[in-house]
């Protein structure tokens, strides 16, 4: 008996709207109804294509001396004959077939997260972010407490966390065939509270070490938890080229966090740094040795250093928006 | 309470469209001339009188107007620093002009300036002229309260006008020495002379309240007859190199003037459980504030003491340098608790400082952090923040700002800040390390 294959239509998307069995040796496909598999496309020939054995078993597609011709799935040069082993894609007119053989292999079964576990995670993580940010709510209320000032910044997330979801759940369905909304809304989900905790992090390290520039450049940290977590959205979706639609993203988030940067530098220059004790902790946050008065005057030498190599340097330009008293 | 100083010498663009409230003619009534004198004084003054004028090089149109007085036949006249100041530090993009009562105009030169005293020396190139003499009782200080003195100028570009007020002696608490005025000093009279009734100069208007009526300030006499003694004898002053003798005056007032609060001494002051350092000079005013009688009421209790030395020193239009402020807040949390206090005292540490705003004249204000203490019992530790920046023109003067606060106890702070402007880094070192030292827990 002689060998199964099967030849499947796809979509404009992607999808397989069709899957023909065929058992004979060769198989005939065109826009006629005494084909083997039928196409309704109208830039493909009544008879536009053979599918037969080579001499050495390997199927082979044919031309049959068409207008619009032969192309590989993916390739831009008409070809007369196609050897099918390698890639078993073809495109005829406007429609992509896929020729395969029974012995085809099939990639192994993928692990499957079980049903409803994304939204089991989806509720924790949830419940996590409200209870944190309820919690550094409470620790940083100085005024009297009201629903307004608890409920509005929460209101606020909510809708950006579901706005964001959404975005990725559309991707999702048109690139990948499925939402998976739940999965997205883990992933964002996580990501807030990666971000809440390295926020609070660096705004504690600053304090405990004396040291404020790790406040300063903490958003560099936050770009790059925005850009993981980009990544994990993308993995989720699994496009074709992931390597270049990940380097694109990486790219929009480096030239995002190297604009603040250079901002943030440019903002030191023209007002300097903030003459504030910074945000502060209870006295139990301190974490390095008190020093003594002597070699605190000593070390703020430095910012005399600093202060006096700037004032020799010409004022930075777009002072005209500082000089408008 | 704030002292708002107006330096009465500069009309700009805006206050020259300030809106005139026009004066309803009053009935035709039968009155005898108030004062004769005034009218005396004033034909005296006349011809030695004059407008001091700042014109922009490039349009030839005044930038900036305010009055001087001519003090030899030879055109030696006095005004104030800060009427040339624009000149002074920029005499590339200005120039200078006189114009007279009589219509007579022309060119200025500057010869000497004082800025610690708020005056400067120009000359009129002109020969035979009358002039002022100086009051000898005013150059000893013996001028006795309420006599009648006569502040002569131009306000407002309205025409030369001549005020009549009253002697009030010296202010009282004030580093500097300035005659207090009763009388309307209003911009474009800076620089003009204020006589006695027998037209001997007593003072050199120079700024008045704002915040009340008729509290006008004169400079003293002697220190216009001193700098005439410094122009006369010379070296004369390269205008090119103004900005220069600029920075060393203030570099010398800054010296003089921390010696002055070094000498008059220091003590420690009580604030809450705490204590801390303040100034016994006389003139060093110290105010206190409470948020006790805060609707609702507060969650923190707050009392707040700011002493300062209300000096001002004018440099140019965008700095107004001099002050040295010791303040302190007592915080004790309510029904805060340590994030909260905490927090709290984050919001209350970010107060004005140093102004980051302050153009491009200064740099930008550079920190440092850092826990400071010594581990003995009655010292707390403490977080320490040192700010400064520079004065682009003037090298080796600073303004300064300290923040300390303790970190004893997680649920009261005493929150300490010193400001100081226009400072050289020693005497910004050696005042703030002996704030910083001072702060102890008392009970």
């Amino acid at each position: 008996m002689a060998a199964v294959m099967w030849i499947e239509v796809l979509s404009r998307d992607g999808e397989v709207v069709a899957r023909e069995r065929i058992e004979a040796p060769e198989a005939r496909i065109g826009r006629a109804f005494d084909n083997d598999v039928v196409v309704n496309d109208p830039h493909v020939a009544p008879h536009h294509l053979r599918v037969f054995r080579g001499d050495d078993g390997e199927l082979v597609a044919e031309d049959l001396g068409t207008l619009n011709g032969l192309y590989p799935e993916h390739g831009a040069r008409r070809v007369a004959r196609l050897p099918l082993a390698g890639e078993p894609g073809i495109r005829i007119g406007r429609t992509t077939l896929r020729v395969h053989d029974a012995a085809h292999a099939v990639p192994p079964e993928r692990a499957m997260t079980p049903p409803r576990a994304h939204l089991a995670w989806d509720l924790g993580l949830g419940a996590a972010l409200f209870l944190l940010i309820l919690l550094l709510n409470w620790l940083n209320l100085t005024q009297e407490p009201t629903a307004n000032l608890v409920l509005l910044p929460m209101l606020g997330l909510a809708t950006a966390l579901a706005a964001w979801t959404g975005l990725w759940a559309v991707l999702s369905r048109v690139f990948f065939g499925q939402a998976q909304f739940a999965l997205h809304l883990r992933i964002a989900l996580s990501a807030c509270i990666a971000i809440v905790l390295w926020d609070l992090l660096t705004e504690t390290l600053s304090f405990s070490f004396a040291w404020r520039e790790i406040a300063e450049y903490a958003s560099l940290g936050a770009w790059a938890i925005l850009a993981a977590t980009c990544y994990a959205h993308l993995t989720a979706i699994g496009p074709r080229h992931m390597n270049v639609v990940m380097g694109l993203v990486l790219a929009l988030l480096a030239s995002g966090a190297a604009i603040q940067f250079v901002s943030k530098s440019e903002n030191r220059e023209l007002v300097g740094q903030r003459a504030t004790l910074g945000d502060l902790r209870p006295p139990a946050f301190r974490a390095v040795p008190l020093v003594s008065a002597e070699r605190f005057f000593k070390d703020a030498e430095e910012t005399r250093v600093r202060v006096d190599k700037a004032r020799t340097k010409e004022p930075p330009p777009g002072g005209g928006a500082l000089d408008s008293d | 309470m704030r002292y708002s100083l107006l330096v009465a010498g500069l009309i700009t663009a805006g206050a020259a469209t300030a809106q005139q409230t026009p004066v309803p003619a009053a009935p035709e009534v039968q009155q005898l001339p108030l004062s004769t004198t005034a009218e005396r004084v004033y034909e005296h003054a006349k011809p030695r009188i004059l407008q001091v004028r700042t014109l922009l090089q490039a349009a030839g149109r005044q930038t900036s107007l305010g009055s001087g007085f001519l003090v030899s036949a030879d055109g030696f006249a006095i005004t104030n620093y800060h009427v040339v100041s624009r000149f002074a530090l920029d005499p590339k993009t200005y120039r200078l002009e006189y114009l007279a009562p009589d219509g007579a105009k022309g060119p200025l030169k500057l010869l000497a300036i004082d800025v610690a005293h708020d005056l400067a020396v120009v000359k009129v190139e002109r020969a035979d002229l009358p002039f002022f003499s100086f009051d000898a009782r005013a150059l000893g200080a013996r001028l006795p309260k309420g006599e009648r003195i006569y502040a002569m100028g131009n306000p407002l570009d309205l025409g030369f006008t001549i005020v009549e007020g009253t002697y009030n002696g010296l202010v009282d608490k004030s580093y500097d020495e300035r005659i207090h005025f009763s009388g309307a000093i209003n911009p474009g009279m800076s620089g003009g002379p204020v006589t006695a009734g027998d037209g001997r100069v007593v003072g050199v208007n120079v700024a008045k309240r704002l915040d009340g009526e008729q509290v006008g300030f004169l400079v003293p006499a002697r220190y216009a007859a001193d700098l005439l003694e410094r122009a006369r004898r010379g070296p004369v002053l390269v205008v090119d190199k103004a900005r220069e003798e600029v920075g060393r005056q203030l570099d010398a007032w800054q010296g003089a003037f921390y010696e002055s609060l070094k000498a008059s001494g220091f003590r420690s002051a009580a604030i809450g459980p705490y204590r801390g350092l303040e100034s016994a000079a006389p003139w060093v005013t110290c105010w206190a504030s409470t948020n006790a009688d805060q609707v609702p009421k507060p969650r923190t209790a707050v009392n707040s003491t700011r002493c300062t030395s209300a000096t001002g020193i004018f440099v140019s239009d965008r700095i107004l340098t001099g002050r040295a402020d010791f303040s302190y807040s007592y915080f004790k949390a309510i029904d805060l608790n340590a994030f909260q206090f905490a927090k709290e005292l984050s919001q209350r540490s970010a107060g004005p400082g140093l102004d980051p705003r302050a153009g491009k004249r200064l740099t930008g204000p550079e920190c440092r952090d850092d826990f400071v203490g010594s581990g003995s019992a009655a010292k707390p530790p403490l977080r320490a923040t040192w700010c400064m920046r520079a004065y682009r023109e003037f090298e080796g003067i600073y303004d300064v700002t300290l923040l300390v606060l303790t970190q004893d106890r997680t649920r009261e702070a005493l929150l300490a800040q010193l400001t100081l402007q226009g400072v050289s880094h020693a005497n910004a070192v050696a005042l703030g390390r002996r704030f910083l030292e001072s702060i102890e827990w008392q009970r």
